[in-house]
């Protein structure tokens, strides 16, 4: 079934960009939209159906069989979880870009669900030649996503993009193809199966294993992105239409998050054991480094761009503190962060789409012509600023209290992370909505009932986060369980 | 007893009725579902407080679910009723409902936000709402969730008039300065936890009573409580924001900035009570820190021109003792004088709006004068205020508390902390005195509005000054006689020592001297207008230099680095990359001539080259 939905969407995005020819520039986003639904309506009969030894579904398909290359598919806790949030931020991002595209609308939204696919296969892939092949299936329709539709400076933008992602995604290739031989020159079994590697990866001399698990975690650790390895980001994020950054921000960001908790860390858990002190320090370093860029910033896009790698810091400082509370705490992040940030890029890609800036020095004053969306601003500001009984939060109060079991002076060092992000949050929301009114203002429509409900139902998840998050940290709690890598 | 969830639903309630309904009820209803939802917590409140009196337990817990369960980490929200936290709520629904009902006059038809009277009383009803979760809950997680929610009420509150960016800067530094107490207080509740694997308060309080901890480590904990006690509570060294936050609307000034939520330090340290007896050093540095804060202020309100800053400096001072007493063991008078407070500080502020509104928000005490006749009912509320704020024996509430204080320090700490806290007691009334003489007597600088007519002159404002007149004058009788039960008896004090009648009397002087000083009776510019005096009066009035001291060591230095770095360095290693793949692609599209001669030299120079390097190497 899950091979099914995935080539559902990819056969979606072929009928959208066929619907423009037939029902003109609103088809498209019709068929995507409906896709999506579909695709969150099927995530949600899976897990009311319930799980069978942990798996929600789960499909193998023989496919090079010579080199233990299969086609191996499973929904576990955690998968089905990040695929809830694809299909969701694949609405968002449908109905955020509603009437922000010019220009190809079909081909516009068969990137969307090409994308959106590849995200699905990397979030369920439990074989290592086709989580790769999901990893780069991913990547393609997104550099078009900036270079086509993008801002003034696309074209640099979606280069970066695409040879930080590139060479990334080089290192991991390597990484699996070697785990794959030395695994079977010490067993003489030849998987690409990541439930074998798993069994044998301990049998790989220990300073192999080493360099293996470093290639996998500069290839996430990139796509998360970690301090230093960030500087694509910024760029990209500014650069991309409104639904690209939402897709960017939501789930791509995260599949880094998920590939280092599904592969880096379990494969290879003692070389990541020694490595946890290196992944806590980027995690705190991101966490501060990325909340001082972001006050720095002049431009809306940007800074909420910056906040990213400052929320993401807490996923490394959660995984590498090695205890069920940091665990959770990074998966609780990415769902909220997922929410929260797509939401404030919605908001920037709203500002600009009415104002046709991005500076916020060209922006002030504007609750008054807009209450509605001043009101949703300052609302995920205050979610990511992380105040409690919002999800956020729980995420961050988990990971730094696994964080500080860990290591005392990092967790310290992140914890004052959360002044700063009081410091550029609230500075964002006075410089655009705040003070007196601009001339600019004057151009600003509020939120209508499209935007509203889906910005409602981001905030309605943030709160039922932050005040019940306990279904979700059932569902990755089971997931956790399986690693194998929690004392 | 069951009911006690339905104090914080109230509110809450109230605040999601005027949220989701974007403005479009009507004026009225606003005001009735604002000021309401309070009201019936309150009334809750005194009947679950009554059943829970009558039925003699000391304490009662209702969980209502489990917030998130993590490993060993599962706190729940639960709410707990002891007799600590029924006087809070008491305070909280009581004078939180007072203050509404005053704010429905207040805001009512307000010139500068003419359309947020429903945006006000949602942020209100929130507060009160986070407020109430504060102080009920049974989880440090959950106090931490009402914690961090006054601070964003506060925060909203302060920038309410947000056309005005001085307001937001305000809201902004309220928030961040009570932002860094809170990280403190967040390291320590990340340390109680993995030391005792449990946040739930009395648990801890149990464990640490069985001497499950060693000495230091309760020391840090209680010293990171208490840092984030410092920054809600406006101590030094986190006080700076509390006299810009009188940006906000004066009936957010005399809840949030007076009565609740700035002494939700207060409460914190009373309630991890068990955690400080169990480490002296702790103790004595909240004494300190109360000592300290008490003496700066009151010299800091002393030159200032702003009628409300006064009273946020006032505020400081006032919560200074209550940190000084909670440091020298006088926990229920701490608690008394947090009731106190509460009552004359709202009044104070609230007359003070009256006045305020009176004469078209002008706030300068310096352009106000000769009142007294033009306002009477606000007059007669400030003066009783301002009676209680310094103690006035035998006739205020603030006497017994502020007594029972200070005598309490003499007893167990000796003549220091006494002794610092009488000299304050002697500034706070000739600051009071100041306020009082400047404001109201002397020639008229600014006339009033026609004062029938005026908004100020309805019920909803005047009733609740009237009330909280009467609790300013009986709240002391209220708390010998309630409170002595609840919270454990106030300190038997005896008024026939001479350090008792000290206490008594030196505010008595400082009216004196107020009044010879401030109404001209005594010439005192030779000391003005000299030197020192000069110095002295700027010193003070820049609240002892902390601002431009923060401003230099932190702000600017963190300001300076952001905009340094806003084109990250970092890009700059990838940029040398792109720059050297480009020089080598130039270099070599370079020798691309096109010119027959050109290539032919290259390959002559490239075999020779490689011949000489063959022949070196073999």
């Amino acid at each position: 079934m899950i091979l099914t939905v995935i080539a559902l969407l990819l056969a979606a995005g072929g009928l959208a960009w066929a619907a423009e020819r037939v029902g003109g520039a609103a088809a498209p986003r019709w068929v995507s939209l409906v896709a999506f639904v579909l695709g969150l309506a099927w995530v949600a009969g899976e897990y009311l159906g319930g799980a069978d030894a942990g798996l929600y579904a789960a499909q193998t398909l023989p496919w090079i069989p010579r080199f233990g290359i299969n086609v191996i598919l499973e929904l576990d806790g955690l998968s089905l979880l990040m695929v809830a949030l694809t299909m969701f931020l694949g609405v968002v991002a449908v109905v955020s870009s509603w009437d922000e595209i010019e220009n190809g609308h079909g081909f516009f939204q068969f990137n969307i669900l090409w994308v959106m696919a590849g995200v699905v296969g990397v979030f369920t892939a439990m074989d290592l030649f086709l989580f790769f092949f999901f990893w780069e299936v991913m990547l393609i329709p997104m550099y078009f996503l900036i270079a086509i539709w993008g801002h003034e400076n696309k074209g640099y933008a979606s280069m970066k993009f695409f040879l930080f992602t590139q060479v990334s995604g080089l290192l991991m290739l390597l990484a699996i193809l070697a785990l794959v031989f030395f695994a079977h020159a010490a067993s003489a079994e030849i998987s690409f199966a990541y439930a074998d590697l798993k069994r044998l990866a301990g049998d790989i001399p220990s300073d192999v294993r080493a360099w293996l698990m470093l290639g996998f975690f500069i290839a996430f650790a990139t796509k998360l992105p970690a301090v230093p390895l960030h500087t694509w980001l910024p760029d990209a994020h500014t650069q991309a239409p409104t639904a690209g950054s939402v897709i960017l921000a939501g789930i791509l960001l995260k599949t880094g998050a998920y590939g280092i908790i599904r592969f880096a860390v379990p494969l290879f858990p003692e070389a990541s054991q020694d490595f946890a002190w290196w992944g806590m320090v980027l995690g705190a370093a991101s966490v501060l480094y990325g909340g001082v860029m972001a006050f720095s910033q002049s431009d809306f896009k940007r800074l909420v761009a910056y906040s990213s790698i400052a929320h993401m810091g807490f996923i490394l400082l959660g995984v590498y503190a090695f205890n069920v509370q940091g665990m959770q705490g990074a998966v609780m992040t990415m769902i909220a962060h997922g929410f929260s940030t797509a939401a404030l890029f919605m908001m920037a890609g709203a500002l600009q789409h009415r104002l046709h800036t991005r500076e916020m020095a060209d922006m002030g004053g504007l609750w008054t012509r807009a209450p509605r969306m001043g009101v949703l601003t300052m609302f995920f500001v205050v979610a990511s600023v992380g105040m409690p009984g919002l999800g956020n939060f729980v995420g961050e109060f988990l990971a730094l209290l696994g964080a500080f079991r860990a290591n005392v002076w990092l967790a310290v060092a992140a914890t004052f992370g959360i002044v700063v992000a009081a410091v550029y949050g609230l500075y964002l929301l006075q410089r655009s909505f705040q003070g007196a009114p601009m001339p600019s203002a004057e151009a600003m429509t509020d939120f209508g009932f499209r935007e509203m409900s889906v910005m409602a139902l981001m905030a309605l998840g943030l709160v039922w986060l932050g005040v019940y998050p306990q279904p979700v940290l059932d569902l990755s709690a089971a997931t956790i369980a399986t690693l194998g890598v929690l004392p | 007893m069951e009911s006690l969830w339905l104090v914080p639903a109230f509110p809450l309630a109230g605040f999601l009725i005027l949220f989701l309904s974007e403005g479009r009820l009507p004026d009225r209803v606003v005001a009735g579902i604002g000021a309401g939802s309070v009201g019936l917590a309150a009334l809750v409140a005194l009947l679950v407080g009554q059943a829970f009196v009558e039925s003699g337990q000391t304490a009662y817990s209702q969980v209502l679910w489990t917030w998130m369960a993590v490993g060993d980490f599962a706190p729940a929200i639960t709410l707990r009723l002891d007799a600590l936290s029924l006087v809070m709520i008491g305070v909280i629904t009581g004078v939180g409902f007072l203050i509404h009902v005053y704010a429905t006059g207040y805001m009512w038809k307000d010139e500068q936000e003419p359309k947020g009277y429903s945006r006000f009383f949602a942020y209100m009803n929130l507060f009160v709402f986070a407020m109430l979760m504060l102080v009920l809950g049974d989880d440090l997680l959950v106090l931490f969730l009402g914690w961090e929610g006054v601070g964003l009420c506060s925060y909203l509150l302060i920038g309410f008039y947000h056309k005005d960016s001085a307001n937001g800067l305000a809201a902004r530094k309220a928030f961040v300065v009570t932002r860094v107490g809170d990280t403190a207080l967040a390291l320590g509740l990340f340390l109680l936890f993995w030391e005792l694997g449990t946040l739930q308060v009395q648990a801890a309080l149990d464990q640490v009573a069985a001497g499950a901890l060693d000495q230091g480590t309760i020391t840090l904990i209680c010293l990171l409580l208490l840092g984030g006690a410092v920054g809600k509570s406006a101590q030094l060294p986190l006080q700076t924001w509390l006299p810009d936050a009188m940006a906000g609307p004066t009936p957010v000034s005399a809840l949030i900035h007076a009565a609740t939520m700035v002494t939700a330090g207060v409460y914190l340290i009373a309630r991890m009570q068990g955690l400080y007896l169990a480490s002296a050093d702790a103790q004595h540095a909240v004494a300190v820190v109360g000592l300290l804060t008490l003496l700066v202020s009151a010299f800091t309100a002393l030159a200032q021109r702003d009628i409300k800053r006064i009273l946020a400096y006032s505020t400081m001072s006032q919560i200074g003792y209550m940190f000084m007493a909670l440091g020298v063991g006088a926990w229920s008078a701490a608690i008394f004088h947090l009731m106190t407070h509460a009552f004359f500080k709202a009044l104070l502020f609230l007359s003070a709006g009256s006045v305020i509104l009176a004469l078209h928000h002008e706030q300068d005490i310096f352009r106000m004068g000769g009142l007294r006749k033009k306002l009477p009912v606000p007059f007669f509320c400030m003066a009783i205020g301002s009676g209680a704020l310094v103690a006035l024996p035998f006739v205020t509430a603030g006497f017994f508390s502020k007594d029972a204080i200070l005598l309490t320090a003499f007893e167990t700490s000796g003549w220091l902390y006494w002794g610092g806290g009488v000299l304050a007691a002697g500034v706070t009334a000739l600051y009071t005195t100041r306020m009082m003489v400047i404001t109201f007597f002397g020639e008229t600088k600014t006339e009033p509005h026609d004062t029938t007519h005026a908004k100020f002159a309805r019920v909803n404002m005047w009733l609740p000054l009237l009330v909280l007149c009467a609790l300013s004058i009986g709240g002391g009788w209220l708390g010998i006689g309630v409170l002595d039960d609840l919270l454990g008896p106030l300190r038997a004090v005896s008024h026939a020592s001479p350090q008792a009648l000290a206490t008594m009397i030196v505010p008595l002087l400082g009216i004196v001297l107020g009044v010879l000083v401030f109404s001209g009776r005594v010439d005192a510019s030779r000391f003005v207008e000299s030197r020192l005096g000069d110095w002295l009066r700027r010193f003070f009035h820049s609240g002892w230099g902390f601002d431009g001291l923060y401003d230099r060591v932190i702000v600017r230095p963190f300001v300076a680095l952001a905009q340094a770095n806003q084109r990250d360095a970092v890009d700059f290693v990838y940029k040398v990359v792109v720059g050297l793949t480009r020089a080598f692609h130039y270099m070599a599209a370079l020798t691309q001539t096109g010119r027959l001669r050109w290539y032919a030299a290259n390959m002559a120079i490239g075999l020779i080259a490689l011949l000489l390097i063959a022949a070196g190497w073999l």
